[in-house]
């Protein structure tokens, strides 16, 4: 696959402070990129520099096998921006606001018009062409934002934390959007710090944390540097110490805890390891109530990893 | 490109009420104050007809001299008659004034003799006449004397240049009086000054537009494939061309509705409103380029810098100005409200045009020196933070 960014020892430093330390990675042609991390870990940083906003300490950026620079005019006619913060006009429509960003790309009006049309219909604005900015809903909004991002039909998206703040619908609304362009052929990177969205969407994900990569692969690949791989959880009206202790020597057993009458197992290994446990509280007669299994996440990766959640 | 960032910029900047507000509402709002309120002032300061008697006597008949002037001062053909003049005996003017249907009466026995009731602004006026036709009349005694002793016995000739002196003497007193001196065109003048350097506003609300580390939209467009000064020209000429339509509003309001004269150089005029402009304009590229803050705090410096600046060149209080421009001359002359306000003042009060055009320099000055420092630290294409 083509090598569309080529991003190699790429070091931000502020005053005391390295926004992003030594980054080096790759984004191929038609995939999707997740870049996950906590706030400030160094995502949106990442994304300024390789962007030319920002001036970077050291490294080296290349977009379609060219350095990046602000002058870069034919590289940034191939990219689409769509920034955590909402950047509209006010005193625009809807349909006014696509049309100036992206004329800002396309010249052509008849192509132009076209363009909008399929990018207001991609996040579901159909009903809101003339309605201003302040007539729409925080997600309305968000989706606005996406479509002056990418009307243009771009190579190469950005979308920066798309979906902060916004309701379950237009939530769905925007993921379906980004699985529609990745197979209109664009490749994207993503950040964002919801890893269940990063599951959904992404075919290869970097997490970072305080500027660094502290891993990348797969969903799959990173689940497997997790130090658990399965956990159970259970609705126990009451539970001895003793079980709870007897429960914790279960040879596959990572760790057990009760508490709020949930008794949450993490296992080490195994993924039949509810038989067990289902042959234990029969054992001993003890009753529960909902039985919940689930593989690790991204955040059981990251807190292996660093100790701490995702989302601290 | 250029145009497709112009016409956004036009119909962004014509959509921002705040702006809009500002630029076009708050000077015409602020006009329309200063008209109702000194408009009263100066229509109370306009000098009423003076009701006075003069004692007939016999000294006062066979005194050519005064008997012209004063019918000269209450001769009903003249425009600036100062006086209604009752010619009548001391009794009767003296009943007249008790009465107070006259603010004074003059008796002129050996030199004039002023006779009031009260003090005020009639009758402060009534006295300082009487006192400057006895210079006059001492003046012609001494001139007569002298030409006399000179051997020169011809009345007629000594009594012509005596007339000629005083004509010549009221004739100076006359262009001050009736060249429409009104204070309250300060005041209009620094309402255009005002208004011109708001563009301010609009000039710094386009540029922040432009800029990554000031604003989303910034970031948003320098992203786009679209050069950065392209897209600064167009935007800052869009705001250009909104100010001066708030400007032109302004004059058409001011002339048409508040009656304002401006004089009669219309193309100087214009000229001085698209210079003041443009200062501006610089004022607002400059705030917006060099202090990294948020728009708001931004449109609270370029209003302060223009109230500040209008306030000393006149706009509270014409005495202000004169203060400056005594004391702290080198304050009005870097102040470009002062510069506009005296352009236009200069324009209107004087025949040559040296002060005008010191003006306009001085202004285009201004703009060039703000807006090549803003280009300077413009030039920078990537921000170490955003």
């Amino acid at each position: 696959m083509n090598k569309v960014i080529d991003v190699k020892k790429l070091t931000k430093e502020y005053k005391n402070l390295k926004a992003v330390d030594n980054l080096s990675f790759e984004v191929y042609e038609g995939e999707i990129l997740g870049l996950l991390g906590p706030n400030g870990s160094g995502k949106s940083t990442t994304i300024n520099c390789i962007l030319s906003l920002l001036n970077f300490s050291k490294g080296s950026i290349k977009i379609f096998g060219s350095e990046m620079t602000p002058d870069s005019y034919e590289l940034k006619k191939e990219i689409g921006v769509v920034f955590q913060d909402v950047a509209l006009f006010e005193e625009l429509t809807v349909y006014d606001n696509i049309d100036y960003f992206c004329g800002l790309y396309i010249n052509d009006k008849k192509v132009r018009k076209l363009y909008i049309e399929d990018a207001i219909k991609l996040v579901g604005l159909e009903d809101f062409k003339t309605f201003y900015p302040k007539q729409l809903s925080g997600g309305l909004l968000r989706r606005l934002n996406i479509a002056c991002g990418i009307a243009h039909k771009p190579k190469l998206i950005f979308l920066d934390e798309p979906t902060v703040a916004v309701d379950p619908q237009s939530r769905n609304n925007i993921l379906d959007g980004i699985k529609i362009l990745r197979e209109q052929g664009a490749t994207i990177i993503y950040t964002t710090h919801y890893m269940e969205e990063v599951e959904i969407l992404c075919d290869r994900v970097i997490i970072l944390d305080k500027g660094r990569i502290i891993a990348s692969g797969t969903c799959d690949e990173l689940k497997a540097l997790s130090d658990i791989e399965e956990k159970i959880s259970l609705e126990i009206n009451k539970l001895d110490d003793k079980h709870l202790e007897e429960i914790n020597k279960f040879k596959t057993v990572d760790v057990a805890t009760y508490s709020n009458n949930t008794l949450l197992i993490t296992y080490k290994k195994g993924k039949n390891n509810l038989l067990e446990l289902m042959e234990y509280l029969k054992k001993e007669r003890i009753k529960y109530n909902n039985i919940f299994v689930e593989r690790p996440t991204l955040n059981d990766v990251f807190l292996s990893l660093t100790g701490k959640e995702l989302r601290d | 490109m250029f145009f497709h960032n112009f016409k956004y910029s036009l119909k962004t900047l014509f959509k921002n009420r705040m702006l809009i507000f500002w630029t076009f509402a708050f000077p015409i709002i602020l006009g329309t104050l200063f008209n109702m309120a000194f408009k009263d002032i100066e229509s109370s300061e306009q000098l009423d007809i003076i009701d006075i008697a003069i004692v007939e006597n016999e000294q006062f008949n066979n005194n050519e001299m005064y008997k012209e002037i004063f019918n000269n001062l209450s001769d009903k053909n003249n425009e600036d008659r100062l006086f209604n003049i009752n010619y009548t005996t001391k009794e009767e003017a003296s009943k007249l004034l008790e009465d107070e249907k006259v603010s004074g009466y003059l008796v002129y026995e050996d030199g004039f003799k002023i006779f009031v009731k009260t003090s005020g602004i009639n009758e402060t006026i009534l006295k300082t006449v009487t006192e400057e036709i006895k210079q006059n009349e001492i003046m012609m005694n001494s001139l007569t004397e002298i030409e006399i002793k000179n051997g020169n016995y011809n009345y007629e000739a000594i009594s012509n240049d005596i007339m000629a002196i005083i004509e010549n003497s009221e004739a100076n007193i006359e262009d001050i009086s009736s060249s429409n001196l009104s204070y309250t065109m300060i005041e209009f003048y620094t309402l255009i000054a005002m208004t011109c350097l708001y563009g301010g506003i609009l000039g710094m609300v386009a540029l922040n537009g432009c800029l990554a580390n000031m604003t989303n939209n910034g970031k948003r467009v320098s992203v786009a494939p679209i050069k950065k000064s392209k897209l600064i020209i167009s935007s800052l000429l869009a705001s250009y061309i909104v100010q001066v339509i708030g400007i032109a509003l302004l004059f058409l309001y001011t002339t048409f509705v508040l009656k304002v004269d401006y004089g009669n150089n219309l193309p100087l005029i214009i000229l001085l409103a698209l210079v003041g402009t443009l200062a501006g304009l610089a004022l607002g590229v400059f705030v917006s380029a060099m202090f990294k803050t948020n728009e708001n705090t931004k449109t609270g410096i370029i209003i302060s810098v223009t109230m500040l600046g209008c306030f000393l060149s006149g706009m509270m209080g014409i005495t202000m100005k004169y203060i400056v421009d005594k004391n702290v001359p080198i304050i009005n002359k870097l102040n470009p409200a002062s510069m506009i306000t005296d352009g236009f003042y200069s324009l209107y009060y004087y025949d040559t045009e040296t002060r005008y055009f010191f003006n306009i320099i001085s202004l285009i000055i201004f703009a060039f020196i703000l807006i090549s420092i803003s280009i300077f630290s413009l030039r920078r294409q990537k921000y170490d933070s955003i």
